[in-house]
């Protein structure tokens, strides 16, 4: 009854990005500890404008009195959307990973199909947004190719859908470091983590995802493993519904065994700094700390690990949502507050006159780099950059880390 | 579990908890800041009252304070060292803060009144003098906490005109007001208007990010001096304030840890060694070699009342409560100064607390014994004051 | 400049508007004279609680008799007001079996129907029970709210050639020959004084009984209790739990809009002017409340209020367990006195008065109030409560979703500027902030509307603010501790509204 803590102070209101954009959506302190006096059990939801709330958590976050605000709000919209039929997009958005899936076998033709206006237009009759564009999709993802690398320390990393279809070879990057730091890195089988359901309504889905997952993950977990995620909202689905609305079978088990891959990167420098030896990068970069990693709170560990790269100038950006939110800023009907958020928090990054933006998140690239049109990196693109500038060629990051570990023993 | 090291870890991102870690980050410690959410000064009119129950000068007020008031541990040097602080740091940012330790000053309210406070952000600075000027107020249609005729009923010379800005909540006008072309058609219309000689007023809504900047392009514009008004919350001069502070921590390379409550406390004898935090599944070990509380009283959550008692929710420390719950508020709501204002934590002249039984854990802010902000309307000030000292005492330990 | 009517009714409570609306339907021009808001006495400090009957089966079988026949009355004509939420009487361990069986026996007698439930089945109705009960017994129990209750009699008083004036005091009942020919009431904010004539006046003022009937040169010797109860921020029940034992402290719990109510205790007082609530009062209706519904010793309490029981006097008896029937009394000089009874059974009470009223008037016409519904009911939102949920533009309670537009529509329609008034027809500020941001809304939308001054408008925020107050601190601990300094900081900080 974490409800009963609110004493209608607004913060939660001064923190919320939709409800100063979109007058249809009351703002999180109606949205949640307000209403919830009045849904009674057995009764009908009516509440249909729950939906313009984008789970960003950053009500919960600033919440001084600990109302699980975002998590009320998160109720009320499943059972919402289990008590009405849904629009299209909510059943579109919530097989985001067999799209993403789809997209990836037919690659490069999908990337191109998706840029046809015809496609464009028929999905916008649909209520999907032309405005942001659809990720590339990727022939050769992380399902394919090396599941096994490297000797050591033993890991299972949970990439993701986006690494896995949309950036593979940032997931490779990511389990390349992990193997030069002393890590058996294993890309275990993995579906959806069930943010894309749980978001769109389907509940149902959303915990068959989580099941297999989580099935997946204990048995490495027995074996020794820890679990590292790289997508910040991988790691709160991770981290907070597979013990809590998810309930999936060891949830509490894989919570307490994964890391964020930053964090995890941290931890081993802290127990030998050569392990990961950081040059000198002279940039200065933009640092968006995505929504979903402030609600884990666990600090900003890419930062702390910026802090030690010499040269690196680094703005930590953590006031602004970047208005994707995940499959969110896809639906038409979000399409203004989506763009107007993505203005707001790229005015930001522009007026810092930085030479790349960086987040862990993909929807935060995906929407960032499209408006500020800089650079829009992973932060372990920026460290591998910098380890590179210990090594001969500079320009090319991929072929630093290579070069490198060729040197070590 | 994943574990952090600073020097330093503060907890409570309030403006004492902000001002003790922007100092010691400033010096070059690691510094973290733990703070459950965000903290009250987001709703406050985001100006400093240092001691405005006194008349013209805060700190010849000192004198009249009872002994235990945290103010003396402070002295009148101490509020002046903290106050030059605060203003260097604002003036790194977007919102410079105007004022002088030595001289109250008014601020309009939006019923009407005016309020004596000290510092005022340079969106309010305007407000000095216009009891005796001519002042238009704006609102805006559809606003539901901002009532003109409470001003221009009291005021003796004034005016009033509503602007649409197509959107009903200070928050949303206020992000209007960063959209390109809004602010300047807002001045086009202003100018319009053809205003008689004096000030403009309006409810604190010209943007989270510039509002100096917005206030001055509309001045200009129209030729009139232009102030905020503060409102009831959400409040944007609380938001900018406290964003500010955050802000200049962050440039300092402090690390901040925010949303998750304290769920224990690691210690060593009397030594504080580490703060767990309850994030998910895995909690977070943040180690400091000194620990500064700073959490603030009930609102705040730092302090937790029951049907009989009040406790510190972080350390446990011993609270001085001032006689049982049926003595704690006298019967006049208005009587600012219930005597339950004056539960705290009693510390000594090095900030340490009393009852405590920790070396290096020092506490600050308005969770402070015999603070009665309301009564001596002193909050900001004493949480400034009393921030920078206990750091100073922090930095004396580390060093 | 005197008025002339029929009757004057002096008491705005249930039983005055009940009058009111009987005597309107038969034809009686009448006027209701109320010092302050409708129901500020015993009706708006009660449980709001619906009888079936089933607490006075043991020991007042008329009452029980009444009770029921009201409760089903009610439920038909007055549906916007009443929930019909059931009730539970829940025998805890070591209450007494026998009580139980004589409950049981005479619920059957009376007409009230009855359900025996395992403890299992009744924590599937009410999960929050004590799982430790015996058994839990469905009763028909409602809430009902007592300030819409007498509103809407009152709109039927308004609409049929009655005349309502509340915020009118009575300070004296005009004589001649010896006989009560009328009233001088002074209105609250003007103090300006009104002269009213007429054949009859009827003294309903409950507790201020006797100080009326003094005005008309008679004496009504009355029991005054004062009853206070506590107010928890959410429902922890959607039906109205009893004890099942002998009726004392603290044994029924009633869910209100989206509120519970607990209580109540019984203390002798003299003054029904001077209410103050002891805090320990709260400690023992939490504590009984709490054995029926663990939570409630924990939960978050949003206020606490109290009103005085207006019974009649008899020696040797405690408040409680004098007879909750109604007497009317004939002073013989032209003026009645109609005291006692109870919410529920307050229709009956009407009807009973307005037959004296007829016959002395010889007049024929019977009482219809059992069978027309209450009019006016269509502008009230109702029940369930999740529907109230749909629409969320321009609201300005936030905390009970009470719009602009109702807000404007009472303001409008009742021509008032009091917060009370507003409060009472709309919820707004009744919620857990207890009107701390929405009354600042409300006043200023008063004043908007041109029906008050600024200068007004802050006099009376001040004053409401003093009375929220009031109501707030013999709970305040916990989560409604902080509530209230962030409250001070709003008003004697940002605001700055100390009274120096």
């Amino acid at each position: 009854m974490s409800f009963e803590h609110c004493v209608r102070c607004t913060i939660c209101v001064e923190n919320c990005p939709v409800y100063k954009v979109e007058p249809r959506f009351p703002g999180p302190k109606q949205s949640g500890p307000d209403a919830q006096r009045f849904r009674l059990d057995g009764e009908k939801s009516v509440d249909q404008w729950v939906k313009y709330c984008c789970q960003c958590r950053r009500c919960q976050v600033a919440c001084p009195y600990g109302v699980e605000v975002a998590e009320i709000i998160l109720k009320a919209q499943l059972k919402y959307g289990a008590e009405h039929i849904s629009p299209f997009t909510a059943h579109l958005f919530a097989n985001a990973y067999h799209l993403n899936a789809l997209g990836s076998t037919f690659a490069p033709l999908a990337n191109k199909a998706a840029s046809w206006n015809v496609i464009k237009s028929v999905l916008n009759l649909l209520g999907v947004s032309k405005e942001p564009d659809l990720p590339e999709f990727r022939f050769i993802n992380l399902e394919r190719g090396r599941r096994r690398k490297g000797k050591g320390r033993k890991v299972a990393f949970f990439y993701g859908c986006h690494l896995s279809f949309n950036r593979p070879d940032i997931g490779r990057k990511i389990r390349d470091l992990l193997v030069s730091m002393g890590c058996r890195v294993v890309m275990p089988r993995q579906t959806c983590c069930g943010l894309p359901a749980l978001g769109n309504g389907d509940v149902d889905m959303a915990k068959k995802y989580a099941h297999k997952n989580a099935v997946t993950l204990t048995s490495y977990i027995n074996r020794g493993f820890d679990v590292v995620y790289a997508c910040t909202s991988c790691g709160l689905t991770l981290m907070q519904d597979y013990p809590g609305v998810l309930e999936a079978p060891g949830g509490k088990k894989i919570a307490e065994n994964t890391y964020n891959v930053n964090e995890y990167l941290l931890s081993l420098m802290q127990e030998d700094n050569e392990k990961v030896p950081l040059g000198r990068l002279e940039r200065k970069i933009a640092y968006h700390i995505p929504c979903h990693l402030r609600a884990l709170g666990i600090g900003y560990p890419a930062a702390k690990i910026f802090e030690q790269i010499d040269g690196l100038e680094c703005f930590v950006l953590d006031e602004n949502c970047c208005g994707l939110a995940g499959t969110y800023g896809f639906k038409k009907r979000n399409e203004t507050v989506s763009h107007k958020l993505g203005e707001i928090a790229s005015a930001q990054i522009r007026d810092l006159h930085v030479d790349a933006m960086v987040a862990d998140c993909g929807a935060c690239r995906m929407q960032l780099g499209h408006f500020t049109n800089l650079p829009a990196l992973d932060p372990v693109e920026i460290i591998m950059e910098a380890i590179a500038d210990k090594t001969v060629n500079k320009r090319k990051s991929g072929l630093g880390i290579k070069h490198w570990l060729r040197k070590t023993p | 579990m994943s574990s952090h090291l600073h020097d330093v870890v503060v907890i409570g991102g309030g403006m004492s908890g902000l001002m003790a870690s922007v100092y010691l980050a400033g010096k070059g410690f690691k510094t973290a800041l733990i703070s459950r959410g965000d903290p009250v000064c987001c709703l406050s009119t985001g100006c400093i009252d240092v001691l405005s129950s006194t008349g013209s000068n805060p700190l010849d007020g000192f004198g009249g304070l009872p002994e235990g008031h945290p103010y003396h541990l402070v002295g009148k040097k101490g509020v002046e060292e903290a106050y030059k602080l605060f203003k260097e740091v604002m003036a790194e940012g977007s919102i410079p803060y105007v004022g002088t330790i030595r001289k109250n000053r008014e601020i309009l309210t939006p019923i009407g009144t005016f309020k004596t406070t000290c510092l005022v952000p340079a969106t309010m600075a305007a407000s000095l003098g216009c009891r005796d000027e001519y002042v238009h107020v704006i609102s805006f249609k559809g606003i539901k906490d901002f009532y003109p005729s409470y001003i221009t009923s009291k005021l003796k010379n004034t005016g009033f005109s509503l602007y649409d800005a197509g959107a009903s909540s200070t928050l949303a006008i206020a992000a209007r007001f960063e959209e390109k072309g809004f602010a300047e058609d807002f001045a086009v219309w202003l100018e319009g208007l053809e205003l008689p000689p004096g000030k403009v007023a309006l409810p604190a809504v010209l943007g989270l990010n510039n509002p100096v900047a917005v206030m001055e392009a509309i001045s200009l514009r129209i030729g009139r001096e232009v102030f905020e008004i503060p409102t009831l919350p959400p409040s944007i001069p609380g938001f900018r304030l406290f964003r500010s502070l955050k802000a200049a921590l962050q440039h300092r390379g402090g690390d901040v840890f925010w949303g998750m409550p304290i769920s224990s406390v690691e210690r060593h004898g009397n030594i504080v060694e580490a703060v767990t935090l309850a994030t998910s599944g895995r909690a977070t070990r943040v180690q400091g070699r000194v620990f500064i509380l700073a959490t603030g009283s009930f609102v705040s959550g730092g302090l937790f009342a029951t049907r009989d008692s009040v406790h510190e929710t972080v350390f446990g420390i011993p609270v001085h409560i001032p006689g049982p719950r049926k003595d704690w508020f006298r019967n006049d709501f208005f009587n600012a100064g219930h005597p339950i204002e004056e539960a705290g934590i009693e510390v000594d002249a090095s900030f340490r607390p009393i009852h405590g039984n920790s070396t290096n854990l020092f506490v600050c802010g308005s969770i402070l014994a015999h603070s009665e902000i309301m009564k001596y309307h002193c909050g900001h000030g004493l949480a400034l004051a009393t921030g920078l000292k206990a750091a100073k005492m922090c930095e004396r330990m580390l060093t | 400049m005197s008025i002339k009517t029929d009757v004057i009714i002096i008491g705005g409570g249930a039983t005055g508007c009940g009058i009111a609306r009987d005597l309107a339907l038969r034809g009686v021009h009448h006027y209701l004279v109320e010092k302050g808001d409708f129901a500020s006495g015993a009706t708006g400090a009660c449980h709001g609680l619906l009888h079936s009957g089933g607490r006075y089966v043991v020991n007042d079988s008329v009452a029980a008799h009444e009770c029921i026949t009201e409760n089903t009355i009610l439920r038909k004509i007055a549906q916007k007001c009443v929930e019909t939420t059931g009730g539970l009487f829940v025998r805890l361990p070591g209450d007494s079996k026998r009580y139980r069986d004589r409950f049981l026996k005479g619920c059957d007698e009376m007409g009230i129907s009855t359900t025996v439930l395992s403890p299992s089945k009744a924590l599937d109705l009410v999960p929050n029970l004590n799982p430790a009960m015996e058994e839990a017994i469905v009763v028909p129990d409602c809430s009902i709210d007592p300030f819409r209750l007498c509103m809407l009699n009152a709109y039927t008083s308004r609409h049929r050639g009655g005349a309502i004036l509340t915020h009118h005091e009575v300070i004296e009942i005009i004589k001649e020959k010896g006989v009560c020919v009328g009233v001088k009431a002074r209105e609250r904010l003007t103090s300006q004084i009104k002269e009213i004539r007429a054949r009859i006046i009827i003294n309903a003022t409950g507790a201020w009984g006797d100080r009326v009937a003094r005005l008309g040169g008679s004496e009504v010797p009355m029991t005054l209790s004062k009853g206070s109860l506590i107010v928890s921020n959410h429902r922890l029940t959607n039906m109205v739990i009893n004890r099942l034992r002998p009726p004392s402290d603290g044994d029924i719990i009633v869910p209100n809009e989206a509120v519970c109510l607990a209580g109540t205790t019984s203390i002798p007082i003299d003054d029904p002017d001077v209410l103050e609530i002891d805090p320990a009062e709260v400690d023992i209706v939490a504590g009984e409340a709490e054995q029926m519904i663990p939570s409630f010793g924990s939960t978050r309490l949003i206020r606490a209020y109290t009103g005085v029981r207006p019974l009649l006097k008899a020696s040797g008896q405690d408040g409680r367990s004098i007879s909750r029937g109604f007497k009317i009394i004939d002073h013989g000089n032209g003026m009645f006195s109609i005291l006692g009874g109870k919410l529920t059974t307050y229709r009956l009470m009407a009807e009973k008065m307005v037959d004296v009223i007829m016959e002395r008037f010889g007049l024929k016409m019977k009482c219809r109030t059992a069978e027309l519904p209450l009019e006016g009911q269509d502008e009230l939102s109702g029940y369930p409560l999740s529907k109230r949920l749909s629409n969320m533009d321009d609201i300005i309670c936030e905390c009970e979703l009470v719009s602009r537009n109702t807000v404007e529509h009472a303001i409008n329609t009742m021509g008032t500027h009091y917060v009370g008034d507003i409060q009472h027809r709309t919820r707004l500020g009744m919620g857990p902030c207890q009107g701390g941001f929405c009354t600042f809304r409300a006043l200023g939308i008063t004043q908007e509307l041109g029906r008050v001054s600024p200068e007004v408008s802050l006099k009376i925020l001040k004053e409401f603010l003093q009375r929220r107050f009031k109501g707030i601190r013999p709970a305040l601990w916990g989560d409604q501790l902080r509530e209230e300094q962030l409250i001070e900081s709003i008003y004697l900080g940002i605001l700055n509204m100390e009274s120096r």
